[in-house]
């Protein structure tokens, strides 16, 4: 008896202090040091009615008799025989009790936060699958009222050996698998599982008297793989709400990758994928359509002899731009390709090819304007083969026809400057994913080899 | 134009301000109407460099990509420090390179192989391993990062990746508009 003594001790002692813990100390984020807040608040999302809840059971706590503690759990107690069933019994009547003290709470009229005390006993509920580890978790919940003891000891109030036994077990089965679990996190997740490292100094310290029903029972609630010797009366754990800190973690990781898939969402267009594999296929072409503009501007400032028009017509949200620099491109064409202006050789142009050839004889402007209505852009053969290596393994393929006579790195065609076809070169916006080749997919014209 | 560059400490303007250097540098270097293929295609290479260093010059190592993107601009430009000192031994310049690669490898290689394990700890359930290994190939620096970070660092280069090509875009305009 004398270890649960001891925490009647010091529950009494804590019980004072912690009725005027503000309640911003029970925030998710707010406390640093004084509770374990931040175990459990990754299970329940509305921290606000956590909020409520945890008021309520500061206020109510109190004024809770002991006895209407003990009654609840005094007949299951007579059915304890065998150490190892305890965890479960326990597990199962902890849930009782919790509910049962909600239930009075309610039945006391405690005022608004009702229907936050039902949803937080509710998610208790099915946060306590009979599991030891799941139990202590239950605890936990309550435990970020108090520090570290005071509700696992309200809860041994009833002066047994064995009950105190099998909560003390559960409770360090709650800090040994919060460590476990604290040791197979990503550093990411400090906030959550850092206080238990230093809650559990305290409980170990009390552990240490509990003799062999704990060292069972807290083996058998390590949640390395779920305990070999699992009786069947657990209940399996509802989908989404598994109490095992391995599966919290997952869940937490899940939702944090979630969080910043929506971040990304909007930074890249067209992004009403709901399929997370498709959003990632977005954003993997979006990253290449940039990266091959920065490549594709980087030619353009050349500013000189070797002028080129070198952007990638595409996405709408762009019209704008790209209306901008083609004339700006058209400009510097004009201005740089007076001497370099090429005989339309006709033979093997289509009609659109024709067009523009006419148009860049006499107005290059009006010739990217022409190209531009069309969704179409001029472009060096060097670019257009990079971007179609680039490209070529995406979903949507992209189409390069021809290539512009103007551009100096020319090789292929060995007079460059002086070369007579002018072919037109369509890209499509594949990597903004129109949906194939529709779209802005214009009549492609046809390749022209001078 | 100079309205967009309201806040002196943006993103947008250090950028700006650092590659317009580079590229008055760099044209004072060479003279612009340069004709040979080759030597445009360099010239295109420095200002490329000279975009992308910029851009992790303005990011200054807050982020994953950009430590990498500068460690990957200045080992390179170690090695051609190297290999030009010392044109006339063949040897040396490939023991340089290979000492520099070696590195670079071992380096990589230990982070991978340290990541790897947990990548199949926490991946495994998610089943996109593919395209987070395609990301983490086009992310400067991605290969030593979970996937959760990856996304991180993706969401930042997208933003920086289009802050440059929008400035990029308009000094482009001022020059054809000359």
């Amino acid at each position: 008896m004398q270890p649960c003594s001891r925490e009647m001790q010091a529950m009494n002692s804590l019980l004072s202090p912690t009725q005027q813990i503000p309640l911003q100390d029970l925030q998710p984020n707010g406390n640093s040091g004084t509770h374990q807040a931040q175990i459990h608040n990754p299970q329940f999302d509305p921290t606000s009615s956590h909020d409520d809840f945890l008021d309520q059971m500061l206020s109510t706590l109190p004024s809770c008799s002991w006895s209407d503690l003990k009654s609840p759990w005094d007949p299951p107690k007579s059915d304890e025989t065998p150490p190892s069933n305890h965890d479960n019994n326990v597990g199962f009547h902890y849930d009782e009790i919790l509910a049962s003290k909600l239930r009075q709470h309610q039945i006391n009229g405690g005022g608004g936060g009702t229907t936050a005390a039902m949803k937080m006993m509710m998610q208790q509920q099915m946060m306590l699958p009979g599991r030891p580890i799941a139990a202590a978790g239950g605890g936990g919940l309550t435990m970020p009222l108090h520090n570290d003891i005071v509700d696992g000891s309200s809860f041994k109030s009833p002066n047994q050996q064995g009950g105190e036994g099998s909560v003390q077990a559960l409770y360090n089965g709650f800090g040994a698998g919060s460590l476990h679990g604290t040791n197979n996190q990503s550093p990411n997740q400090p906030q959550h599982f850092h206080h238990p490292q230093g809650g559990n100094m305290q409980t170990q310290s009390f552990g240490a008297t509990a003799g062999t029903v704990m060292n069972q029972s807290q083996a058998s609630g390590s949640t390395t793989g779920g305990a070999p010797a699992q009786p069947k009366q657990r209940v399996r754990a509802r989908r989404g709400q598994a109490t095992d800190p391995h599966s919290i973690a997952e869940r937490l990781r899940r939702e944090r990758i979630a969080e910043r898939m929506k971040a990304l969402q909007e930074l890249v267009p067209n992004a009403n994928k709901t399929d997370k594999a498709s959003m990632l296929d977005e954003i993997i072409d979006y990253v290449k359509f940039l990266q091959l503009q920065v490549k594709v501007l980087s030619m353009s400032r050349l500013g000189g002899a070797a002028a080129v028009a070198p952007l990638v017509a595409d996405m709408p949200s762009e019209g704008g731009d790209c209306v901008q620099t083609t004339a700006g491109g058209g400009g510097s064409l004009q201005r740089n390709s007076n001497g370099n202006q090429p005989s339309a050789n006709n033979d093997s142009l289509t009609v659109t090819e024709h067009q523009v050839a006419k148009l860049m004889e006499e107005d290059m402007g009006s010739a990217m304007q022409y190209l531009q209505g069309k969704g179409l852009c001029l472009m060096p053969i060097s670019l257009a083969t990079a971007v179609s290596t680039a490209t070529c393994h995406s979903r949507n393929p992209m189409i390069n026809k021809g290539s512009s006579s103007n551009h100096p790195l020319l090789q292929s065609n060995g007079d460059g400057p002086s070369s007579p076809s002018m072919s037109v070169l369509t890209v499509q916006s594949a990597t903004m994913g129109n949906g194939g080749l529709d779209g802005s997919a214009k009549d492609a014209a046809s390749v022209s080899k001078p | 134009m100079d309205s967009q560059h309201l806040n002196p400490s943006s993103l947008k303007s250090r950028f700006t301000a650092r590659f317009l250097r580079a590229l008055i540098k760099i044209n004072a270097q060479k003279p612009i109407s340069s004709s040979s293929p080759r030597e445009i295609f360099q010239r295109y290479r420095r200002i490329k460099v000279a975009a992308d260093k910029s851009m992790a010059y303005s990011v200054r190592s807050r982020r994953t990509w950009s430590r990498a993107t500068l460690w990957k601009l200045r080992s390179r430009s170690r090695r051609r420090l190297a290999s030009s000192g010392r044109r006339s031994s063949i040897k040396t310049r490939t023991t340089t390179t290979t000492t520099t690669t070696t590195t670079s490898t071992n380096h990589r290689a230990a982070i991978v192989e340290k990541t790897s394990h947990e990548k199949e700890n926490k991946e495994d359930h998610v089943g996109l391993a593919v395209q987070a290994e395609e990301l983490r190939e086009l992310v400067p620096g991605g290969e030593s990062m979970d996937l959760c970070n990856l996304l991180d660092e993706t969401a930042h280069y997208i933003k920086c990746l289009t802050t440059q090509v929008q400035v990029m875009k308009k000094i482009a305009n001022l020059y054809s508009l000359e």
